[in-house]
């Protein structure tokens, strides 16, 4: 079962493609790593995901169906996690209560009890990690089968970045539930996520599971080569000379098996840095500064 | 949802029970009074001609002293800027603040779809609205009753005791009120939807509800049913021919003319016998200053000049109230469904 299909999705504010011919597949029981530069197409996709946009151009299905319908089944934390400031932290379960059929009241008032919350406190006067959290709550006890969280962790302190996502990794593991989350920092993802996905200007680079991008990306360092003559089976997706040397981020799915190589593995952030950097000249240079 | 929009329309709620407490109070200790000065008038038991002398002496009495005269205008301006209100403080911020918070990416992200949320909220607030209106409207109603009669038996002329038509008075009793506030708030509620900032929706929205009101009853409630025409004769009643004050601008008072009292009248002006309008007095009956007015009026009817009056008569009342009460109904629908089209399809 997949929980997040599209089909050639693409959407455009007036003259501006937030995002275009996006196909995906992504399958159930994964954390799923929405990553990009800001301005990527993450929080397009996202809200395409929940029915709060339509699509300008083809298909997208939630848990199989329309967006709008799967509302129920779907958790979603929004950009920013907005929340009503007026409102009290105890009207706020009342409000998901009364809201979704599946409310889970015990687990809602659980979360906030162990946050050390007060319910009768406005949401207005907490603080941004307070916030996401009782954002997270309210997601989380609609008791959904897929969470979709865009950004959690940006306001947050790296403390407050790490608690947040432990805590989310529990929530996921007692109920067993799809996530994506979207963040522009590979590094908030790298310890939680399994599968990755990378936009870059408002395309989809690259989807997969995490291992088996790990597993076919390889970085190879030898004498200096021009990358051209390199055989077909490898697609080199960064490359940086010095003098008399030749690094290369390469994808492959079969053994580097040249003995001129030196071959090692790639982290995942290295993997993300380096197909961003393949999109724009400047970034090129940046990381052959790096290297 | 219903719990919802009760809850974030809490503090709205209150302030409009407070308001509809506070008018109630205040129309129901001096409304007996009132009546008791009415009764003691001795317009109830009147025959004829005296009837007329009688409510105007007792409208006349109020118009001296006591508290009537403010009252009853500052009862009636509130029910006429109570859909004003509700527009910009109910209406606008309805939606818009949602839109401008992003608190609409959480409310419509639950399992409750947004066109139920939607019809939700802008059914019972839009309710409350209407019945806040009416409510103060039939309060006010009650205790102008014995003005209202007074004017009934010819007692118009000021302010306290203006005709059912006048424009304030129109406004605020009857079912108009209905159409007003429920017009208003779903103005509010789609003006916050296009224009999404809360405080210049509501300042959008209270620049249209007054354009709106000042010119319905100027150019479009006069229409509303085709006026009837009369062309009476100036010998009909004599006094009516004091009301010429100048040779140079000829103009009787049209309502003396009419049989029925109390007509709106929309247009009147003296004729020739072959339907032209008199501008001059024509030469037979000797134009410059210092002519004698009774002397002109006179001549001017034996001239065969006549009164030719545009009028909305008095048991049109009804009628009206309800053509423009459903103008004002259908008005709200159609901005309700360009909400509904908004929030459904277009934004987010």
């Amino acid at each position: 079962m997949t929980v997040l299909e599209t089909r050639g999705l693409g959407k455009r504010y007036r003259r501006l493609w937030a995002l275009s011919d996006c196909t995906l597949s992504v399958p159930a029981g994964h954390v799923v790593g929405l990553v990009g530069p800001n301005g990527a197409g993450k929080t397009t996709l996202l809200s395409l995901a929940v029915g709060l946009l339509a699509p300008t151009t083809g298909t997208i299905e939630v848990l199989g169906g329309r967006p709008a319908e799967r509302l129920p089944r779907v958790g979603y934390l929004a950009q920013d996690a907005p929340v009503y400031a007026g409102l009290s932290l105890a009207d706020h379960l009342a409000f998901g209560a009364r809201l979704n059929p599946g409310w889970d009241a015990a687990l809602a008032s659980d979360r906030i009890e162990r946050l050390d919350l007060d319910p009768a406190q406005k949401a207005g006067t907490l603080s941004g990690g307070q916030r996401a959290q009782l954002a997270l709550t309210l997601a989380v006890a609609k008791r959904p089968e897929l969470l979709l969280l865009d950004e959690p962790v940006a306001s947050l302190d790296p403390l407050a970045r790490r608690e947040f996502l432990q805590d989310l990794m529990e929530a996921v593991a007692e109920q067993e539930l799809s996530v994506v989350l979207s963040s522009h920092l590979v590094a908030d993802l790298e310890r939680v996520c399994d599968y990755l996905i990378l936009l870059v200007g408002s395309r989809v680079r690259l989807a997969g599971p995490v291992d088996e991008l790990l597993a076919t990306h390889h970085l190879l360092t030898g004498p200096r080569r021009d990358p051209d003559t390199l055989p077909k089976a490898l697609e080199v997706i960064t490359a940086s000379h010095t003098n008399r040397q030749t690094t290369l981020l390469v994808r492959t799915s079969s053994p580097v098996l040249d003995p001129a190589w030196s071959v090692s593995e790639v982290g995942l952030e290295d993997l993300v840095l380096a197909y961003l950097s393949q999109v724009t000249g400047r970034g090129r240079r940046r990381l052959e500064v790096q290297k | 949802m219903i719990w919802l929009t009760w809850r974030q329309f809490r503090a709205q709620a209150i302030t409009a029970a407070a308001v509809l407490v506070v008018f109630a109070v205040l129309l129901a200790v001096t409304g007996p009074h009132l009546a008791s000065l009415y009764a003691a008038s001795g317009i109830a038991g009147c025959h004829g001609s005296s009837c007329g002398q009688l409510a105007s002496s007792f409208v006349g009495r109020l118009q001296a002293a006591g508290p009537y005269p403010a009252l009853d205008v500052l009862s009636i301006a509130v029910i006429i800027l109570t859909p004003a209100m509700i527009g910009v403080f109910w209406g606008a911020p309805l939606i818009a603040r949602e839109l401008e918070t992003g608190t609409f990416r959480l409310a419509w992200t639950q399992s409750v779809s947004r066109a139920r949320w939607l019809a939700v909220k802008l059914g019972l607030v839009g309710l409350a609205a209407m019945a806040l209106t009416e409510g103060l409207s039939l309060m006010q109603a009650w205790w102008a009753a014995p003005l209202g009669r007074a004017v009934g038996y010819g007692a118009g002329g000021s302010l306290l005791a203006a005709g059912r038509f006048a424009p304030a008075v129109f406004a605020s009793h009857g079912i108009t009120p209905l159409g007003y506030a429920a017009f208003a708030f779903v103005l509010g509620a789609a003006t916050g939807v296009l224009i999404r900032h809360a405080i210049p929706a509501m300042a959008v929205t209270l620049a249209i509800f007054a354009v709106v009101q000042i010119a319905v009853p100027l150019w479009i409630r006069p229409h509303l049913i085709p006026a009837d025409h009369v062309v009476a004769p100036l010998s009909l009643v004599q006094t009516s021919l004091v009301g010429v004050t100048s040779p140079d601008n000829l103009s009787f008072p049209a309502d003396g003319l009419l049989s029925e009292p109390g007509a709106w009248i929309l247009s009147s002006g003296p004729v020739t016998s072959a339907g032209q309008p008199v501008i001059t007095p024509p030469a037979a009956c000797g134009v410059g200053r210092g002519v004698n007015l009774d002397l002109l009026a006179g001549c001017l009817a034996r001239q065969g000049v006549r009164e030719s009056i545009s009028y909305q008569p008095v048991s049109r009342f009804w009628a009206l109230q309800w053509v423009e009460t459903a103008i004002y109904l259908i008005l709200a629908l159609a901005l309700a469904w360009y909400c509904f089209w908004r929030v459904d399809r277009r934004l987010a």
